[in-house]
């Protein structure tokens, strides 16, 4: 192993077998390379995705929703299915409606000849059962379902659910997003423990766990069972796991993903490298005043100061200093595009009239606030100092608290009622949806009422036509603004890289996460 | 030597026990836990505290301890909490990849950091004080930049190299091969380096000593002198430093498979203690547990082998 310095101390010639065996090396790896596609590339017929951590649970009633709905979306299909743009296909439903003038009973035709991967056919009593084992199975979704009575089969091809208020958004609830739509078989039902190592839906894909690594990589095959083989155009799909923004990117550029979730960083880079660069407005960046009866805060108790607050941002500045061209200021709580979205609302920026409405509460110079924020979605804080920047012009004082270990940890600290203030993102494409957010959970942690909201929302849910629930919305975005419990600063937009030669991927801001299979062949992702 | 194994095997007994009883200890004292990562932040106080119930959360940490201790007495190492994956079937598929990254990792460092930093002391000159910048170079910059610079110039501008990911020997050899150089590399910096400076620092030690003089005095080729010699008495604080740049290895290993997404411990360990999964986190540090065991054992068998005074004692 030394042989190359000799003990006769010349000089040794090392240059010419040095480069020789250096040469050997990178022929034999190139020529090995197979067009360079590299460990872990697609077949052609095998689409490759990315996601940036592992699945909550492969169970899809304890699952997560977002983006991470893709892991159950492969092998469960859902009752209705939500397409990028946002529309509502028939998928193992083929016809639904409320069956009454309140928007209490809903009914649902299910398809026949489905099959689930254990080979029993999908019936109303399948799926009965199924929606029935996701209300008690403990997993998280469980809140954005509405408020579920109970679950009938009527007749085997038709499910009645009976709401204990109304849900006029029960379709929606009923998509791949909010796991009770994914209807589980019999055989997963009857034994839940294998539902975490294997699959049994009537998606397009069957998990297959023993190829899989959990945390690493996520491999399903082909059903031959799917109702819609025209849909299908791979034999097998993998989700990898990878979180490091430099390791998505490589991937993306050396085809070893078709599509990855990128970030505003990063997509320039994706650009050049002939990547398609697709986004969707998802995240309202927001200062949540959680603190309405000022019980750690006091001077947030006043709406004056919280509408002082709202003053306080120059959203265009920040939103462009934040994420360039993939953010935009905001105004409210929904975003362009969305029902009940009102242009004529906003805060605006006034620093003067902030530090007036400050004045008049009492509070001429000011006042300090511990702020709570976290580390995992705004990384390295810029999204919270720049807020914290913000106020200081107006003369509030804030210090950031930051949750460095996860969103878990950062939903308990703020559920604790030691922070009077969280900056966190919501995220919806119904002022339902929304409303319940702000008023529950980690941006509601007093438990603050507003009864003129809430008969506002009621009254939404109760409308009869389109147009009445709408304007009920823009009241009640209206009464967000002048309640100032949540103040959104900026939207920013999911970025996804694509293959170039990716095609059917559409998301839209009534769909941000749009899923890779779809019940019809144009709804199902496919590689030119 | 055999009691010399058995002793080290003995005391691995109590360690193991100690570090699996830190991890738990520590694990209970950190903010969150299974049921509020299972839940998100969805969660309600209710859904929590019924999957608390379900999960044994809130019974004392010594009892989960406990239960812990007897499936482990029994080989049983439990199931992972969030994936339902019995432990020992994760570590097993995960334990080939952490040590195609390890142990060619070792031998390149031992290899190179050797042969360069004893070229360098024995040569002098530029060769040496090109060593000693390099390795000042290796000790600064951290491996999971250099990991992304050779993907930026291997995989994606060269197209030779994968950019991530990991294939098994018995699927692909060459896939195999392909798939850890990048990896190797990155992690064999820093060990490369710090071999390198101490074999050099100490092979220019034993140089100046008087029984060296003396070998070359009588007439003993230099051939000689270096490899029989100087090589064999500079070899144990070389040896020292390579059983330190291997435990080190362990924790690189865990930033670059993050970086290379390569489904190893390192990678399984991080997850887990993100997810509060108690099961994994203590499988995962009793492996590395008994890996730093295991090296030392090797570290003290390699004393006994370049020392006779060593066996003696």
């Amino acid at each position: 192993m030394f042989g190359f310095i000799p003990a006769s101390g010349r000089r040794p010639r090392v240059t010419r077998p040095l480069m020789v065996t250096a040469a050997i090396c990178a022929l034999t790896l190139a020529g090995c390379s197979g067009g360079g596609s590299g460990a872990g590339s697609k077949t052609s017929s095998q689409l490759s995705l990315q996601f940036p951590g592992p699945p909550i649970s492969l169970d899809p009633a304890k699952a997560g929703n977002g983006g991470s709905t893709m892991f159950a979306s492969l092998a469960y299909d859902p009752l209705i299915y939500l397409s990028g743009s946002g529309e509502l296909v028939p998928d193992l439903a083929t016809k639904w409606g409320f069956t009454d003038q309140a928007n209490e009973v809903f009914e649902l035709t299910l398809r026949s000849g489905v099959t689930f991967s254990d080979g029993s056919a999908l019936d109303a009593k399948a799926a009965v059962a199924s929606m029935n084992y996701f209300l008690h199975a403990g997993g998280g979704l469980v809140g954005n379902v509405g408020q579920v009575a109970k679950i009938e089969d009527v007749s085997p091809t038709t499910v009645r659910i009976t709401y204990k208020a109304p849900t006029p958004e029960a379709a929606l609830t009923l998509t791949q997003y909010n796991g009770m739509g994914n209807i589980i078989g019999p055989k997963g039902l009857a034994d839940p423990q294998s539902l975490l190592t294997s699959s049994d839906g009537t998606g397009q894909f069957i998990y297959d766990g023993a190829t899989s690594v959990a945390g690493n990589r996520y491999v399903y095959k082909k059903n031959p069972h799917y109702f819609q083989p025209a849909a299908q155009h791979f034999d097998s799909t993998v989700v990898r796991v990878i979180n490091n923004p430099n390791a998505v990117l490589s991937a993306a550029q050396t085809n070893q993903v078709q599509f990855a979730s990128g970030s505003a960083n990063t997509a320039e880079a994706a650009k050049q490298a002939g990547l398609k660069v697709q986004t969707a407005p998802f995240f309202n960046w927001s200062l949540n005043l959680v603190d309405r009866q000022g019980t750690v805060c006091p001077p947030l108790a006043d709406a004056r100061v919280r509408q002082a607050i709202a003053l306080a941002f120059d959203r265009p500045a920040i939103a462009k200093a934040m994420a360039g061209s993939y953010a935009a200021a905001s105004n409210q709580v929904l975003l362009p595009g969305t029902d009940g979205y009102d242009e004529s609302i906003g805060y605006g920026y006034d620093v003067a009239k902030a530090k007036s409405l400050l004045a008049e509460a009492g509070y001429p110079d000011g006042f300090k606030i511990t702020i709570l924020t976290e580390s995992l979605l705004d990384v390295n804080n810029t999204y919270s100092q720049a807020i914290v920047d913000a106020l200081g012009k107006i003369g509030v004082a804030a210090t950031l608290q930051v949750q460095t270990t996860g969103i878990a940890q950062f939903s308990g600290d703020a559920l604790s009622k030691k922070y009077a203030a969280i900056i966190f993102p919501t995220a919806g494409t119904t002022m339902s949806q929304l409303e319940s957010q702000i008023t529950s959970g980690l941006f509601n942690p007093f438990n603050s009422t507003d009864s003129q909201l809430d008969s506002i929302m009621q009254e939404a849910a109760k409308a009869e036509s389109a147009q009445a629930r709408t304007a009920q919305y823009q009241q009640a975005s209206h009464r967000l603004q002048d309640l100032g419990w949540t103040v959104p600063i900026f939207a920013t937009q999911s970025v996804y890289f694509t293959a170039s030669g990716l095609q059917n991927f559409q998301a839209s801001v009534l769909n941000p996460n749009p899923m890779p299979v779809g019940p019809t062949a144009e709804l199902s992702w496919r590689l030119k | 030597m055999g009691r010399l194994i058995v002793h080290r095997v003995a005391m691995s007994i109590p360690l193991l026990l100690i570090v699996s009883l830190i991890i738990f200890g520590l694990e209970a004292v950190v903010p969150g836990d299974a049921a509020s990562t299972i839940l998100g932040q969805n969660a309600t106080p209710e859904s929590l505290a019924a999957l608390r119930v379900q999960l044994g959360l809130n019974d004392p940490w010594i009892v989960r301890y406990g239960h812990w201790l007897g499936g482990a007495l029994h080989a049983d190492l439990g199931t992972s909490i969030i994936s339902g994956v019995d432990v020992t079937s994760s570590l097993n598929s995960r334990l080939a990849v952490t040590l195609s990254l390890l142990v060619p990792t070792m031998l390149l460092s031992a290899v190179a950091g050797i042969a360069l930093g004893f070229a360098s002391a024995v040569r002098g000159g530029i060769l040496g004080r090109f060593i000693d910048v390099v390795s000042l170079f290796g000790f600064a910059v951290p491996s999971f930049w250099i990991a992304l610079i050779l993907v930026t110039f291997f995989a994606v501008h060269l197209n030779l190299l994968p950019a991530t990911g990991y294939q098994d020997f018995a699927t692909s050899p060459t896939g195999w091969l392909k798939s850890i150089i990048l990896p190797v590399l990155a992690l064999s910096l820093q060990g490369i380096t710090s071999v390198a400076k101490q074999t050099r620092d100490t092979v220019m030690e034993v140089l100046e000593t008087d029984y060296v003089k003396f070998l070359r005095a009588n007439g003993v080729s230099e051939r000689s002198v270096r490899y029989r010699h100087v090589l064999r008495n500079a070899a144990i604080p070389v040896v020292t430093s390579l059983g330190l740049v291997s435990v080190g290895m362990l924790s690189g290993a865990v930033f670059i498979e993050n970086v290379f997404v390569l489904p190893g411990l390192g990678s399984l360990a991080t997850q887990a203690t993100l997810d509060h999964d108690v099961p994994v986190i203590l499988g995962v540090g009793v492996f590395f547990t008994l890996c730093v065991i295991a090296i030392n054992l090797v570290i003290d068998f390699a004393y006994g082998l370049l020392n006779p005074k060593v066996r003696v004692s």
